[in-house]
């Protein structure tokens, strides 16, 4: 390793491999290393199911877990948006072809002790149990107006006098609709996918894009927004790495990261043991420089496992929940997740339900139990709670850009919009898809 | 619904670095050869299709290189999945990417658990520096407990026998729907996400 690089990247999270694979196309010379001898970090799907025991310090499984080595547990648990940033992301770079995913059956939100579907156009919404007769008509002329509102054309928001997407705050659009507490909860937190309720006070476009979002990515496979790959979460990294290695990237793994080497206050290698390979830039996740980072909150996880379906699904084989703050008295919103065998994640029969939370208390697991107690009997309960980690600066001056830790979202756009982020800090632009040739491989001969 | 599913059968090639895995799939693409390794060329070219007709019907063979993954980390387990055949690759001048075959074989196993495996010695060309011989692939093939559907002798320097193996290979495949009935079982209702984003999902597909 004794070389010189353009670019060193530590850790092989979905984050850092992104990156990784955007400078490799980019043209760069990029040598991509990881203290783990597996690739995917915090990213990675944990196979067999002894090492999820283990993890934990657990004995290992009975054998009514089946094959262990059938099962494929995510740490951080997320869904992709159909028509969101990621899927953006894979289509452009072709990393998609490496992949197949298959769409996730429910999408539900908690309301008054039961689940329901979430009413996500104008048909659903007068069709829903969630809300009064009213209140669905209410609702149902909000949803058509956030249907038709495009950003560059004013005469698709005349339905509200006086609307500037960019000044008039989201909490002024319910007003004129007239919605109740009830609905803007829904509509903030299981159809903008908010965590909290700072929303309702800055301007509605990006309110109206989230719905917007959530619509369009509905729209496109049909049974819920949502997207997750066969094999796990941790194919996604894998898949930008392969990327980034066939664009020339060199990867090391195993590898002990003994020290950043500074010059001048600007990165100039990465030492291990006796070796330094020299560079220019360095991107890496907050856990290889725990002095660069600050703790901005924690996060809990709770991993599931559960020999049946959950609930009030329809025993669908893949599910999303989500527990508005509001419902159970809290800031923050709890998410659940679950996928099955169906997506080759655990042996026939079994189901992987994850509960998450940001932390409010000192108490985080009495925190997630609304979630929990949506599950049914739980076979076997993992739990985590993780800080959530920032860079102190942005890297421009040192040269060593830091990916912020992965947050309680429940999908991949906060991810992505962190990646663009770095990228256009280390090289002073945005990507330029046009780079890939991906459809080289794609010819017939 | 994105693509029609997998409708090629994925062939991936497995072996140490340096042992001609790139020159194979080089071969194959476009019946090349390049003495130096010149990565570049192969940049951003990670797989391929053609067609091959066998007596029983047509097959798409899909060739998957590494991406020089393995010179110096290990290749993800992602380029194992989903493949109906794997070809452990070898130099025939070179014992200990031969003898080293058997962890590959094992990773082969793990990841793609029905695929078929075939051996591969490459390098046929330099005659009289060979140092494998066909009893040590007869014995290594037994010791396999006959899990190796073939053995080839290939030279990409002259390209000796490595369209009659790829031939071979896809006849064998062609036979063979046991794998492919368990492939498209586990891939039911699953699919790609598409390339045209503006298109309907209907009339969308992979390529």
């Amino acid at each position: 390793m004794d070389e010189e690089y353009d670019c060193i990247v530590l850790g092989t999270g979905l984050k850092e491999c992104i990156i990784s694979g955007m400078l490799s196309v980019s043209g760069k010379k990029v040598l991509h290393m990881d203290r783990n001898k597996y690739y995917g970090g915090e990213s990675a799907s944990i196979t067999p199911l002894e090492d999820l025991f283990a993890k934990f310090e657990m004995p290992n499984p009975d054998e009514s877990y089946g094959r262990t080595r059938d099962w494929n547990v995510d740490l951080i648990p997320k869904f992709l948006m159909a028509n969101g940033q990621l899927v953006k992301l894979l289509i452009h770079t072709g990393v998609t072809r490496y992949l197949e995913f298959k769409s996730v059956e429910g999408s539900y939100v908690y309301k008054g002790n039961k689940i329901s579907k979430v009413p996500s156009d104008d048909k659903e919404a007068l069709t829903t149990d969630l809300l009064g007769m009213f209140e669905k008509r209410r609702f149902r002329n909000f949803l058509v107006f956030a249907q038709d509102f495009k950003e560059d054309d004013p005469s698709s928001w005349k339905a509200m006098p006086g609307f500037d997407p960019n000044t008039t705050p989201m909490s002024a659009v319910f007003a004129h609709f007239n919605l109740d507490r009830n609905t803007i909860d829904i509509t903030g937190h299981a159809l903008a996918l908010y965590r909290d309720d700072e929303y309702l006070a800055k301007p509605a476009l990006d309110c109206l894009k989230r719905i917007r979002l959530y619509s369009d990515s509905l729209a496109r496979y049909g049974k819920s927004p949502y997207l997750y790959p066969l094999y796990g979460l941790g194919e996604l990294p894998q898949g930008f790495a392969r990327l980034s290695a066939i664009y020339g990237g060199t990867y090391m793994l195993d590898k002990p990261i003994d020290e950043i080497v500074f010059t001048d206050g600007k990165v100039s290698g990465v030492r291990s043991g006796s070796e330094t390979a020299k560079c220019k830039q360095v991107y890496c996740d907050p856990t290889y420089v725990p002095d660069k980072v600050k703790q901005v909150g924690q996060v809990i996880r709770a991993i599931c496992l559960l020999d049946h379906p959950v609930a009030n699904t329809k025993d669908a084989l893949s599910t999303q929940i989500i527990i508005p703050q509001k419902q159970v008295n809290r800031n923050s919103d709890i998410y659940v997740s679950m996928v099955s065998y169906t997506h080759q994640v655990a042996a026939k029969g079994w189901f992987v339900a994850l509960v998450s939370t940001t932390v409010e208390t000192a108490d985080p697991e009495a925190e997630i139990k609304p979630g929990l107690d949506l599950l049914g009997p739980i076979k076997q309960k993992f739990v985590t709670v993780s800080p959530l980690f920032k860079p102190i600066d942005d890297g421009r001056e040192s040269q060593l850009f830091i990916s912020e830790s992965y947050d309680a979202t429940s999908h991949f756009e906060t991810t992505c919009l962190d990646v663009l982020s770095i990228y256009n800090r280390g090289t002073g632009e945005d990507f330029d898809f046009s780079k890939v040739k991906h459809n080289l491989g794609d010819e017939e001969a | 619904m994105a693509s029609v599913k997998i409708p090629e059968h994925k062939i991936i090639l497995c072996g140490e670095f340096g042992v001609g895995k790139s020159s194979l799939f080089r071969r194959y693409a476009a019946d090349t050869f390049i003495t130096a390794t010149d990565r570049k060329s192969t940049l951003g070219l990670d797989h391929y299709e053609k067609l091959y007709k066998t007596k029983s019907r047509d097959v798409k063979l899909q060739l998957w290189d590494t991406g020089g993954m393995e010179r110096v980390a290990s290749i993800t387990s992602s380029y194992y999945k989903f493949s109906e055949a794997a070809i452990l690759v070898f130099a025939l001048d070179n014992p200990d990417s031969f003898n080293v075959l058997s962890q590959h074989l094992l990773d082969v196993v793990t990841y793609a658990e029905n695929a078929k495996i075939f051996l591969c010695g490459n390098k046929y060309d330099l005659k009289s520096q060979i140092l494998v011989s066909d009893a040590d692939m007869e014995t290594f093939s037994e010791q396999c407990h006959n899990l190796i559907s073939g053995i080839y002798k290939t030279s990409c320097k002259t390209g000796e026998g490595v369209e009659e193996m790829f031939a071979d290979i896809a006849s064998k495949l062609g036979d063979a729907n046991r794998s492919r009935k368990e492939l498209d079982a586990l891939t039911d209702e699953s699919f790609k996400v598409t390339t045209h984003l503006d298109s309907t999902p209907q009339d969308s597909c992979l390529c």
